[in-house]
């Protein structure tokens, strides 16, 4: 019999592939993604990370389950300790936050990402607001970025609103050039910006200019799904790999940690019947 | 110009009702809501000043998500300066917020966490300003032209400095107060302390009222009495939002109100606001509709361990 996992947890492991060990990482709310991805890194290849969970600002906690919010005291259960929301972007601003995960209702070519609002400043479409993501993008010296909703259909009169995108129409989270094409790192920030971009169609780094790159598609998704739905042209790696599903013993993990299956929130319905074959 | 001096409150009897707490937020007032997402937020208080139709508020803050969508709602809003609000996973974009945002009704001016934090310690320090390196290259500047950029004196580094931000009032759900108004928070404070400090009033609700002595046992002081202006004990006070160890979050009832808010302000009038906030004279009344006693038990279920807990947060409970 063939065994699968989900797309989620096809994800989840390639977000927790881009945490090392022994570094201090954060992740942010409304994000069940990463706080699991998270807590695979730290059970399996990262057990010296510093797991600092998002708005409870707990210390390497240990959930009975992934609740359905974030700030619930499910979450930071186990926690050695707990930070002040102060604490926790002083590490940032001192050079402490090795990674941090961000994402966007609009990501452009450089990384950068839009959770402000669709059209400013006049706003067509106010969005919820980057929480401590614009600071964080600054300060973090790792940032990986992912995002659920990369395919971008024609609605229903025909128009298509690209994920990933020329250009933000306004920039929550810093990526490697301004808006006014100014490289990021001119700008003297802590952080290094935007490592990684996850989604589900495929797996992305940033080239020496912090130009995207696709690295990696999916068993099931091509290189001309990448191009179909992103409205500007990525950089294509020499070697397009493919991405590897997680050991089974990850996939067990993941399936103990969210019993509740969050994090299929995040999945859009027709990528939740996607399917890899897991060993 | 130095700011202001900021009063202290030595009364040794601050207990005040909730109406007499809710008087004291004035038409725009500079508000900092306490608590965060979907835990103990001031959401009796909140309910109370929507029924006295208080108008033109600011709020500033970090992540949240009911309160200021119910705010959004009842009218009261002029400007939000939050960092998010919205309902994470769980329900998605906050529908209220989203609409006063869209219509001009309410002033979308974003901020971020670590900016925010800095804005209230320059307050906390009664210093003009605060500098950061962060959020230079971003689109926040130019949301904000208060903002102003400096060459560092000592390294030449060029930084942001974003002004301080002392709000009017700061309302505050706590596990426990004492009759002074000492506070005890359990669980991540999260702004609450960083609010008590910078703001020139605070206006807290608590679960319970308890003896002085008895604060220690409960985890300590949080926030001194002398920032805490007046104080109200207001059981399930931030109910629909969770105030643990008494009760979690109230999943259902969200649920309730994200598929009024989801349909139009005119049905979230007619099926929320009319049923419990202005068709609902005061918190006795507001915990009547929402199901009484078997609703509190319901939600202090949490605690028989995480089985328990889990049930809570079923999809199948909210049917």
């Amino acid at each position: 019999m063939t065994i699968t996992c989900g797309l989620g947890e096809m994800m989840i492991a390639a977000l927790a592939r881009t945490i090392e060990d022994g570094t201090l990482v954060f992740h942010g709310f409304g994000s069940p993604l990463i706080q699991l991805a998270m807590h695979v890194a730290k059970r399996t290849h990262a057990p010296r990370m510093v797991l600092v969970a998002g708005a409870t600002y707990g210390i390497d906690p240990d959930p009975p389950f992934l609740a359905p919010t974030t700030n619930d005291w499910v979450m930071d259960r186990g926690a050695s300790s707990a930070l002040d929301i102060e604490d926790l972007f002083d590490l940032a601003a001192s050079g402490r936050l090795g990674r941090m995960f961000l994402s966007g209702l609009q990501i452009d070519k450089w990384g950068n990402c839009n959770v402000t609002a669709l059209g400013y400043p006049d706003i067509k479409l106010k969005l919820p607001g980057g929480g401590g993501g614009c600071n964080l993008s600054c300060d973090a010296a790792h940032v990986t970025l992912w995002t659920t909703a990369h395919r971008s259909p024609a609605d229903a009169k025909g128009q298509r609103r690209f994920r990933l995108i020329e250009d933000c129409d306004f920039i929550t989270n810093l990526g490697h050039r301004t808006r006014d094409g100014r490289p990021a790192r001119e700008l003297g920030h802590r952080g290094n910006g935007p490592q990684w971009l996850v989604t589900e169609l495929g797996l992305f780094d940033f080239d020496a200019e912090g130009h995207m790159r696709l690295k990696a598609v999916y068993p099931d998704t091509s290189i001309q799904d990448i191009l179909e739905n992103t409205e500007f042209e990525p950089k294509l790696a020499d070697n397009i790999e493919t991405i590897p599903a997680p050991d089974r013993s990850i996939v067990q993990l993941i399936r103990r940690l969210d019993p509740l299956a969050v994090h299929q929130k995040e999945i859009r319905a027709d990528d939740l019947r996607r399917g890899f074959v897991i060993v | 110009m130095p700011t202001r001096s900021r009063p202290i409150y030595t009364d040794p009897d601050k207990r005040k009702t909730l109406d007499d707490l809710a008087s004291l937020v004035t038409d725009g007032a500079v508000v900092a809501v306490g608590g965060g997402l979907s835990s103990r937020e001031p959401m009796a208080l909140l309910r109370a000043i929507l029924r006295r139709r208080v108008t033109g508020l600011t709020v500033v803050g970090s992540a949240h998500g009911i309160d200021i969508d119910l705010m959004c709602a009842g009218g009261a809003l002029s400007r939000s300066s939050e960092s998010y609000i919205g309902f994470e996973q769980d329900f998605g974009q906050a529908p209220n917020y989203r609409r006063a945002i869209e219509s001009g009704a309410v002033k979308a001016d974003d901020s971020c966490c670590y900016t925010l934090v800095q804005q209230l310690r320059a307050a906390i320090q009664g210093l003009p300003f605060m500098p950061m390196r962060s959020a230079r290259g971003t689109s926040f500047p130019s949301l904000h032209p208060e903002y102003r950029q400096m060459v560092c004196p000592f390294t030449g580094e060029e930084l942001l400095l974003v002004p301080a931000i002392e709000p009017d009032v700061a309302l505050i759900h706590a596990q426990y107060g004492d009759a002074r108004g000492n506070l005890v928070i359990q669980g991540p404070p999260v702004a609450d302390l960083l609010f008590a400090k910078a703001s020139r009033v605070v206006l807290a609700t608590v679960e319970e009222i308890v003896p002085t002595q008895r604060l220690g046992e409960l985890g300590g002081i949080s926030i001194p009495y002398f920032y805490v202006t007046a104080v109200s004990e207001v059981p399930m006070g931030a109910h629909p939002t969770a105030c643990y160890p008494f009760y979690a979050y109230d999943r259902p009832h969200t649920a309730l109100y994200y598929e009024a808010a989801r349909k139009g302000l005119d049905v979230f009038s007619a099926e929320y606001l009319d049923v419990f906030i202005h068709g609902s004279p005061d918190h006795a009344d507001y915990l009547a509709r929402i199901g009484g006693e078997a609703t509190r038990k319901r939600l202090a279920s949490w605690s028989n361990g995480p089985e328990a807990w889990k049930l809570l947060y079923l999809d199948e409970a909210m049917a």
